[in-house]
C-alpha cells in the first residue's frame, strides 16, 4: 500500500456492514456514514481505524460522547431532535412499539435530558446526560 | 483534508504557511471584538445563531469562516462533514501563545490522541507541531523528558503486553456477544474471586505449608514426658497406623491417610523452628510456627475484606452516580440501552426484545405509581395481605429447611456411631482402639484389614461402604438438594407480590442468601455441638470411637466435604440435567417438552453459587489450610462448567441485567458471607479449647491466648505503646476527633449535595435565559437586516438617479 492508498481506497458500506462486529447493530448505517471521509458510509483504511479506536475500550469518556452523539444525531443538523430521537427508539424496538408510546418514550427523554428548553439536544446536553448514564460507557465499545 | 492534492499543497506551502495559518487562527479563536461579531453577526442567519454563543465558541468557532473557505473548494456533498469535522481544528492547541519546547510538544502530541477528529487530522496536526520551531531542552531538563518519554512508552507497551495476557479474553468477548455486559460482570467477578483465592493461596503456601514441608521437627519421645502431657497425646495420635482403605473414599472424603497430610490443621507443629545458619552469619534462625498460623489467617482475612471495601466502594460510588441517573431513566434506555458488543442474531433479536420489555416496563411503571396513588384503601390492605402471608411462608420454608438439615445430619451421625459401635461388639482388634479417630469409616477400616481373612464378608462390606459414604454426605446432599430446589419455589412465589421487577431481583436474591447462609449456619451449630461434646480428650486415653480426638481436623474435613459436594452437584447439573434438557427444549417441537427444556441463565442463582463457595472457603481456610488452593482450582474449573451453562444450556435471559448494577450488588452479597463466615472462625479462635492432640495450638486454653503470651515476651516499650492505644487517654479524644471528622466530611457532604441543586437550577435558568436572549438578538437581526436592505436598495436607487443623471 502506498501512502495515499490508504485514505483513497474505499470499501463500500455493504461490504463494512456485514463484519460480524456490526452485523446486528441497529445503528449499522449511521455509524458508517459517522467514520467515513465523505459522508457515504464507504470506509478507507483509515476510517476504519479512527472507528475502531473510538469504539476501543481505552478511547477516553468525551471522544465516545461524540461519535455517539454523531451517530444518534442522525439527521446530522448537531442537534439530536425529536425526529432522531423516534427513530432511534424505533430501530432499537424494532417497530415493536406503537406510535404513542415511542411518542411518550421521546417526550420523557427530552424532559429529562434537554436542559435548556429548546425541544432538541444540543451536544452539552447529550454530554451532560450521558456521562451520568452508568450504562454508556459499559456497552458502547466493540471488542476486537 | 483527505484529499491526497490537498495534502500536496500544504507540504510545499509548508514552511511559510504555517506563521501565516498560526496568526489566523488566534483570530479565530479570540475575535478581534465587535466589529467582528457584527459582521459574523450579519453574515448569520438568525436560526444558526445558537452557534455563535461563547459556551458553542469552544467547539464551533471555526465553522463560519473556515468552513466557508473551504467549502468552496469542495465538492457540495462533502460540505456537512468537513463542517463538522473543522469544528475540531478549534480543538486544536493554540501554536501562537509562545515558543514551546520539546516537551510541551511532545505533550501536545500526546493530547492530540484525545481529540475527536479523524486519523489523518491528527496527522497533520501533528506534523505541524513538529514543525514548528521550538525550544531545545538542555541538561537536566532534557534528561528528566526523556525519562517521561521512555516511562510512558514502557507504560504503554506494558499495558498492551498485560492486555494480552489477560485471563479468558477470548471466552468474556464470546460471552459478551451472545449475553451481553451484564452477565459478563458476574464472570468477571468470578475472576475477580479466582485471584483472591490466588492471592490468599501464596499467602499459604509461603508462610504454612512451606515451612511445615521444608523445615525439620524436632522429636520428643513420650517417654520423657508425663503421661497426661500434649508430647505423648500428640504422639499417639500420630502413631495410630492408618494402614490400608479405600484411597478414592479417603480422598473425596479427607480421611484415613489424608487427615494426617498438610491438608489439615492437626499436622501443623507447635515448635518454634530454629536452625542454624552456617556461612556467613553464624546465627540461629527461628520460624514462630504457631505464630504464623494465627497471623495467616488473619492476614488473609484483612486481605479479603479490604479487597471487598474497595471494589465494593468503587461499586458505591457509582451508585451515587446512578442514584443521580436516576433522574436519566429515559435517556440510559436510549443512549446506553444496545450493547455495542452483541454480535450474534439470535442475542440481538433477543436484546432488541428486551429493551421493548424494558421500555415497556417504564411506562408500565409511570402507570403503576399513577394507580397507586388512585389505589383504593381495600386493594391496599389486601396487597399487603398477601404480601404478608407469602413472607410467612418463606420463614416457614426457610424454617423447615433448616430442620430439615438437622435431622439429616444427627441421623447420619447417630447411623454411622451404632453402625460401628455394633460391630465393635463382634470384632474386637488390637488396633481398634488406635484407630477409633477414624469413627466415620471405622467399618471399612476394619474391613479392609480383615479382608484376606474373610472373602465373603467383601461384597457385603462393599455395600456398607457405601451405604456408609452415603450416610456421610447426606447433610450435605441434603443442603445440596434444598438449595436448588427452594429457589425455584420463592421464584414462584414471588410472582404473587406484584413487586416493581427492579425489587424482585433484590427480594429473591435475599432470600435465597437467607436459605443458604442459614443452612450453612445450621450445619456450623451442629458441628459445634458435636464437638463440644465429643471433642476434647488426649488419644492416649481414648477408648470411644465416637470421640473426636482432633476437632479442627474435623471441622476442616466437613468443609472440604462441602466445597467438593458442592463442585460435584454443580458438574453433574450441568452436564448430566441441564445439558439433556438443553438438547431436548432444541430438537423437540412439542411445547410442553420446550416448557420443560428451556432454560435462561438468572444471574442472583449463579453469582450464589460461588459467593457460597466462597464464605466456605473463608470459614475453612483456618481448619484447612489448602482450602484456598482447592478454592482457586474449584474456581478456575467452574469458570468453564459455567461458561458451558451459559453458552451451551441456557438462552439470554429476558431480564435485562446491567453492569452497572450488579458490580456492587455482588460485593454487598459477598460481604455478607464474609462477616457470616468469619464469626464463627473468630469465635472458635477466641473461646474454644484447641484440641490436645494435634496442631499448633495444643496444650493452651485457647488460640488468643497463646496470642497474649507471645504478645507478653514483646520488648516493654511495644508494650506499653499499645496498652495506651487501649487505655481512655488515648481512646476519648481519638474519639472525639473522629466525631470531629466525621461531622465535617458529613457537612461537606451536604453543601455539596446543596450546591449541586443550586447549580442545577442555575443551569435550567440559564438554558430558559439563553432562549430568551436567542429569541430577541434574532429579532433585532431580522430588523437589522431589513434595514440595511431598505439602506441598500435606497442607495441602490441613490446611484442609479446618480448614474442616469451622469449619463444624461
Amino acid at each position: 500500500m502506498t501512502e495515499n492508498q490508504a485514505h483513497s481506497i474505499a470499501v463500500p458500506v455493504e461490504e463494512i456492514e456485514k463484519l460480524p462486529e456490526l452485523k446486528e447493530n441497529p445503528f449499522k448505517r449511521r455509524i458508517c456514514e459517522v467514520f467515513s471521509h465523505d459522508g457515504s458510509g464507504n470506509l478507507t483504511f483509515e476510517d476504519f481505524l479512527d472507528m475502531m479506536s473510538v469504539f476501543s475500550e481505552a478511547a477516553p469518556r468525551d471522544i465516545k460522547a461524540w461519535y455517539a452523539f454523531r451517530i444518534y444525531d442522525l439527521d446530522d443538523d448537531m442537534y439530536i431532535g425529536r425526529g432522531d430521537l423516534l427513530e432511534a427508539t424505533r430501530l432499537l424496538t424494532r417497530d415493536e412499539l406503537h406510535a404513542q408510546e415511542r411518542e411518550e418514550i421521546v417526550a420523557s427523554v427530552l424532559d429529562e435530558a434537554d436542559v435548556d428548553g429548546d425541544g432538541r439536544l444540543s451536544f452539552m446536553d447529550f454530554e451532560h446526560v450521558v456521562v451520568r448514564a452508568p450504562d454508556f460507557l459499559s456497552t458502547f465499545h466493540i471488542r476486537v | 483534508m483527505s484529499g491526497g492534492n490537498s495534502k500536496n499543497k500544504g507540504r510545499s506551502k509548508r514552511h511559510e504557511g504555517w506563521e501565516e495559518a498560526g496568526g489566523e487562527f488566534y483570530q479565530e479563536l479570540y475575535p478581534g471584538g465587535e466589529q467582528e461579531l457584527f459582521e459574523n453577526l450579519q453574515r448569520a442567519d438568525a436560526a444558526k445563531l445558537a452557534t455563535l454563543l461563547p459556551s458553542k465558541q469552544a467547539r464551533n468557532t471555526t465553522t463560519v469562516k473556515r468552513g466557508r473557505s473551504q467549502n468552496e473548494r469542495r465538492q457540495s456533498t462533502y460540505a456537512r462533514t468537513t463542517q463538522s469535522r473543522d469544528i475540531h481544528l478549534a480543538m486544536m492547541p493554540d501554536l501562537s501563545e509562545n515558543l514551546s519546547n520539546e516537551e510541551r510538544t511532545w505533550e501536545e502530541i500526546m493530547q492530540i490522541k484525545a481529540m475527536p477528529v479523524p486519523m489523518l487530522q491528527k496527522r497533520e496536526l501533528k506534523a505541524r507541531l513538529q514543525n514548528a520551531t521550538k525550544l531545545r531542552l538542555q541538561g537536566f531538563e532534557n534528561i528528566h523528558w526523556q525519562q517521561r518519554k521512555v516511562w510512558h512508552r514502557f507504560r504503554v507497551r506494558f499495558g498492551e503486553i498485560i492486555g494480552k495476557l489477560e485471563l479468558w479474553q477470548s471466552p468474556m468477548r464470546e460471552i459478551e456477544g451472545t449475553f451481553g455486559t451484564g452477565v459478563v460482570s458476574y464472570f468477571l467477578f468470578l475472576r475477580w474471586l479466582l485471584f483472591l483465592n490466588l492471592v490468599i493461596s501464596l499467602f499459604v503456601t509461603l508462610f504454612l505449608i512451606l515451612p511445615k514441608t521444608i523445615l525439620v521437627e524436632t522429636q520428643h519421645t513420650c517417654s520423657d514426658y508425663e503421661a497426661n502431657s500434649t508430647v505423648c497425646c500428640s504422639q499417639y495420635y500420630f502413631e495410630k497406623n492408618v494402614t490400608d482403605s479405600n484411597i478414592v473414599l479417603d480422598v473425596i472424603q479427607g480421611t484415613g491417610w489424608m487427615e494426617m497430610t498438610i491438608l489439615f490443621y492437626g499436622v501443623y507443629s507447635n515448635e518454634i523452628y530454629t536452625y542454624f545458619l552456617n556461612g556467613f552469619w553464624e546465627t540461629q534462625m527461628y520460624y514462630n510456627m504457631p505464630l504464623a498460623y494465627i497471623l495467616v489467617p488473619i492476614s488473609w482475612a484483612v486481605l479479603s475484606l479490604v479487597a471487598i471495601v474497595k471494589a465494593g466502594a468503587k461499586g458505591f460510588k457509582e451508585k451515587l452516580v446512578e442514584s443521580e441517573g436516576q433522574l436519566y431513566k429515559y435517556c440510559n434506555l436510549v443512549f446506553g440501552g444496545w450493547d455495542f458488543c452483541i454480535q450474534h442474531e439470535k442475542s440481538a433479536n433477543i436484546k432488541h426484545k428486551a429493551l421493548f420489555n424494558e421500555i415497556k416496563v417504564c411506562l408500565e411503571e409511570e402507570r403503576i405509581k399513577e394507580e397507586k396513588q388512585l389505589r383504593t384503601r381495600e386493594s391496599e390492605i389486601l396487597l399487603y395481605l398477601r404480601r404478608l402471608l407469602i413472607n410467612l411462608i418463606v420463614l416457614v420454608i426457610l424454617i423447615a429447611s433448616g430442620f430439615l438439615i438437622y435431622v439429616a445430619f444427627n441421623y447420619s451421625v447417630d447411623r454411622l456411631g451404632t453402625g460401628s459401635s455394633e460391630q465393635s461388639d463382634v470384632k474386637v482388634d488390637n488396633t481398634y482402639v488406635n484407630r477409633t479417630f477414624e469413627r466415620l469409616t471405622i467399618s471399612r477400616l476394619r474391613f479392609n484389614q480383615n479382608a484376606g481373612v474373610l472373602g465373603l464378608y467383601r461384597e457385603n462390606s462393599f455395600f456398607e461402604q457405601l451405604e456408609n459414604t452415603l450416610l456421610e454426605f447426606l447433610p450435605f446432599i441434603c443442603i445440596v438438594m434444598l438449595n436448588l430446589i427452594v429457589p425455584e419455589v420463592f421464584n414462584q412465589l414471588i410472582s404473587f407480590e406484584n413487586y416493581t421487577p427492579a425489587r424482585v431481583v433484590i427480594v429473591t436474591l435475599l432470600r435465597t442468601v437467607l436459605l443458604r447462609l442459614s443452612s450453612l449456619a445450621v450445619l456450623m451449630s451442629q458441628i459445634y455441638m458435636y464437638i463440644t461434646v465429643n471433642g476434647i480428650i488426649c488419644s492416649l486415653e481414648n477408648k470411644d470411637p465416637n470421640r473426636l480426638e482432633c476437632w479442627e481436623t474435623y471441622v476442616g474435613q466437613q468443609l472440604y466435604k462441602l466445597v467438593l459436594t458442592d463442585f460435584a452437584i454443580q458438574f453433574v447439573t450441568t452436564f448430566l440435567i441441564n445439558l439433556p434438557r438443553a438438547f431436548i427444549a432444541r430438537h423437540s417441537s412439542s411445547k410442553c417438552l420446550k416448557m420443560l427444556g428451556e432454560q435462561d441463565f438468572s444471574l442472583p442463582k449463579h453469582v450464589l453459587d460461588i459467593i457460597y463457595v466462597q464464605t466456605i472457603i473463608w470459614m475453612g481456610a483456618y481448619f484447612c489450610p489448602f482450602l484456598p488452593i482447592i478454592g482457586t482450582i474449584y474456581y478456575f474449573l467452574i469458570f468453564y462448567v459455567k461458561k458451558f451453562t451459559c453458552l451451551v444450556n441456557c438462552t439470554p435471559s429476558p431480564v435485562v441485567y446491567k453492569a452497572s448494577k450488579s458490580k456492587s450488588l455482588f460485593m454487598s452479597v459477598l460481604f455478607l458471607g464474609f462477616v457470616i463466615s468469619i464469626g464463627p472462625v473468630a469465635y472458635s479462635v477466641a473461646e474454644l479449647l484447641p484440641s490436645l492432640n494435634c496442631g499448633p495450638f495444643r496444650g493452651y486454653d485457647t488460640v488468643w491466648s497463646y496470642v497474649i503470651e507471645t504478645f507478653d515476651r514483646f520488648p516493654f516499650f511495644f508494650r506499653e505503646i499499645v496498652f495506651l492505644l487501649g487505655t481512655s487517654v488515648f481512646a476519648v479524644p481519638a474519639f472525639v476527633v473522629l466525631l470531629f471528622f466525621l461531622y465535617y466530611y458529613w457537612a461537606l457532604a451536604a453543601a455539596n449535595r446543596h450546591m449541586v441543586a443550586v447549580l442545577k437550577n442555575q443551569l435550567v435558568l440559564e438554558g430558559h435565559d439563553k432562549q430568551f436572549l436567542l429569541n430577541r438578538l434574532s429579532a433585532f437581526i431580522r430588523q437589522h437586516q431589513k434595514r440595511c436592505e431598505r439602506r441598500n436598495r435606497a442607495s441602490f436607487a441613490d446611484d442609479d438617479s446618480s448614474i442616469r443623471q451622469s449619463s444624461r
